[in-house]
């Protein structure tokens, strides 16, 4: 068996014992980790394949980026939050790998029986060492043929920051005002004059219900005033 | 089989897909899910890179690099919704989240 | 496949990281030397000929000590977040070129482990990886301040590395190439300016790219003064407060090891790496490599720390846009062909 066939065997293997590891970790940690050494062995596996661009690129935005950005939000996110691994719904994860063994029946005969082939292109392993190499050759291809997608991918790229600046933007201060009052009770010692989103005429008279003392499950917050309270971006710390 | 051939590039990417799917179907936590969708983007690249190697073609590579570039947009969106649902509802329980049939 | 070339290559590299090791040793005692200097006090003296044993000793000390667990660290992440970190940090010096090539024993041996053909994402591909240390050494420690440091520094090493790769691009636009190899070729040319022969390094035609590559370098290594990560005032030591013994050791020496292949790697793409006046070798990189090393030291004895906002604030505010004008500017130059570098 040639050496080739042996690296790819093990690359290949890491990579998919790694991608169970992200469906099978009960901690959601484990799975980002288990993602990022199932993509570094692609990235091997993209080299064999004579895209080492592609490779490269695949390790700066996919683990480089996106899986840290997934660890930060999954850091961000209160641990106590994230939900029991499956939660006792067997009939769904039954379901999942029916249907997953299934689609991979379906594809091994799709492989095994392919007779479908596309005609050869004109970037041999000579033609692209000609131009100076994969980097230069993607280069050529991209900046010609490929013109308006790049831009067209640029353009997306540019709403998918403004839709991040947008979903990301710090929160309203009547929006977490409204979490806080759902959360905790916010004592106000001058309820009346001092919160900024309603004049001090139209700001009603503190009744019943709305302003509870401490008791049941409710942490009780003493602030001079909303604002005060919500200006501080550790808002979920409880002071007293 | 001796040598390398595409079909060995086609059933990595398979197996790596349908991990991902089954992922997505029976995972609860948006995060998780959102890692087994990258997964099977990548997938899908290792198919598109394989088929690029069997017919010397730059197309399947530079499909894989416009993918990639999708997928940068689509995790930036993504984590910024996750981050919008822990904010206003507490969780990143994917079952939690039925305001609008209720 | 030619095995002996690359039985060769491994052998390079393998002298190359221990090579690398043990400067790494010696920046340490540089760096405690100098600052004690700057700081008009003695330093490390005691052991060896001025301290020069010093290292050896810390390493002695560092490995007897008890290697702790925190109860509630998540064990496994805990143990190998270091290890990354470690073995990532000197992967990047593999594609720097030490030289073309010489001839021993009737072979020709090239001066460098490896030539690819996208040496300088590479590099900065093995940085980026090199993020998920920190990340995972914090929050594996089960522990709020270094969860918060491990934050910090993911922040500021993303943002931070776009810096360091934007500011290449305007290298890659003159060079048509991102391998190392062919950036230093393109650099040992003369570049006649008015009558006046200079080296073609990249420090004369891209001095912008050059000062942005220095302050994104110093941020990705987390040396001060962006060192926010491990601000000993405020978050006690940052992402490696729980560790101890060798394991904080492995931390430590990964932060030396990044400075010195920045070092390296800056020299080569800005400073024309071996090229210099009457004779090229590697003496004029370890000569470039080392002006970076003290400027290194220099900043952390000299400048005191970022605030955190003023940090991220200078990356996407100052130095992004900044790279951006670069590239474009670059850009422009090499299509209307002005001066023809």
């Amino acid at each position: 068996m040639a050496i080739e066939v042996l690296i790819f065997y093990l690359l290949a293997g890491v990579a998919i014992a790694a991608a169970a590891g992200v469906v099978l970790a009960r901690n959601p940690v484990h799975s980002a980790v288990s993602l990022v050494l199932s993509f570094v062995n692609v990235a091997a596996i993209y080299v064999m394949l004579r895209a080492e661009f592609l490779a490269v690129a695949q390790i700066i935005v996919y683990t480089g980026a996106i899986i840290v950005l997934v660890l930060f939000v999954l850091m961000l996110v209160q641990q106590q939050d994230l939900p029991e691994f499956h939660g006792g719904r067997p009939l769904r994860r039954a379901v999942g790998f029916l249907l997953g063994l299934a689609l991979l029946a379906e594809v091994a005969a799709a492989i095994l029986t392919r007779s479908l082939r596309g005609a050869p292109g004109s970037w041999t392993p000579e033609a692209v060492a000609a131009v100076g190499g994969n980097i230069q050759a993607i280069g050529r291809e991209l900046y010609s043929v490929y013109m308006l997608p790049i831009q067209a991918t640029a353009l997306l790229l540019l709403a998918a920051t403004i839709g991040a600046l947008f979903l990301a933007r710090p929160e309203l201060i009547e929006e977490r005002l409204a979490i806080a009052r759902r959360l905790f009770t916010i004592s106000l010692a001058h309820p009346r004059g001092v919160d900024p989103l309603q004049p001090v005429a139209e700001l009603p008279a503190p009744q019943d219900g709305q302003l509870k003392l401490a008791g049941g499950d409710r942490a009780l917050v003493m602030a001079r005033s909303a604002e005060e309270f919500t200006e501080q971006p550790a808002w979920g710390e409880i002071r007293r | 089989m001796s040598e390398l051939t595409t079909a060995h590039f086609l059933f990595l990417s398979a197996a790596l897909f349908i991990i991902g799917m089954v992922g997505v179907l029976t995972r609860r936590n948006v995060l998780i899910i959102f890692m087994c969708v990258e997964l099977m983007l990548n997938a899908v690249n290792v198919s598109f890179i394989g088929f690029a190697w069997e017919q010397n073609a730059l197309t399947g590579q530079i499909f894989a690099l416009f993918v990639i570039a999708v997928a940068a947009a689509e995790a930036v969106i993504g984590l910024g919704i996750v981050m919008a649902l822990s904010r206003r509802l507490d969780t990143v329980d994917i079952d939690e989240v039925r305001q609008l049939r209720e | 496949m030619d095995w002996e070339a690359l039985i060769i290559s491994y052998l390079f590299g393998f002298v190359l990281l221990n090579v690398l090791l043990l400067l790494m040793a010696y920046m340490t005692w540089f760096e405690r030397r100098l600052v004690a200097f700057f700081q008009d006090r003695i330093g490390p003296n005691r052991t060896g000929p001025f301290g020069l044993l010093q290292p050896i000793a810390d390493a002695v000390k560092l490995i007897s000590k008890e290697d702790i667990v925190p109860a509630n660290a998540d064990r496994l992440i805990f143990l190998v977040a270091p290890l990354l970190s470690f073995v990532l940090a000197p992967l990047g010096a593999l594609v720097v070129p030490f030289g073309e090539s010489i001839t021993l024993f009737g072979r020709q041996i090239n001066l460098y482990v490896i030539d690819i053909n996208v040496a300088a994402l590479y590099f900065l591909a093995v940085g980026s990886m090199g993020v998920y240390g920190i990340i995972l050494g914090g929050y594996a420690s089960g522990n709020r301040y270094s969860l918060l440091g491990a934050l910090r520094s993911t922040a500021q090493v993303i943002s931070y590395e776009l810096v360091l790769g934007l500011s290449l691009v305007g290298i890659f636009i003159l060079t048509g190439s991102l391998s190392l190899v062919e950036i230093l070729r393109a650099q040992q040319r003369t570049l006649v300016l008015g009558g006046l022969e200079l080296p073609n390094w990249f420090i004369l035609s891209q001095p912008l790219a050059f000062v942005l590559f220095l302050i994104a370098a110093v941020a990705e290594t987390n040396r001060a003064p962006f060192d926010l990560p491990e601000a000993e005032t405020e978050l006690i030591a940052g992402y490696f407060t729980e560790y101890s013994g060798f394991r904080f050791s492995f931390y430590f020496l990964a932060e030396y090891i990044n400075m010195i292949v920045v070092s390296l790697i800056a020299a080569t793409l800005f400073l024309g790496g071996i090229d210099g006046p009457f004779a090229d070798g590697i003496w004029w990189l370890a000569a470039k490599a080392f002006i970076f090393l003290f400027f290194y030291v220099w900043l952390r004895a000299t400048l005191p720390r970022f605030r955190y906002d003023q940090l991220m604030g200078l990356a996407w505010k100052v130095l992004l846009p900044l790279a951006l004008i670069n590239i474009g500017m670059t850009g422009l130059v090499r299509l209307w062909g002005i001066g023809a570098l």
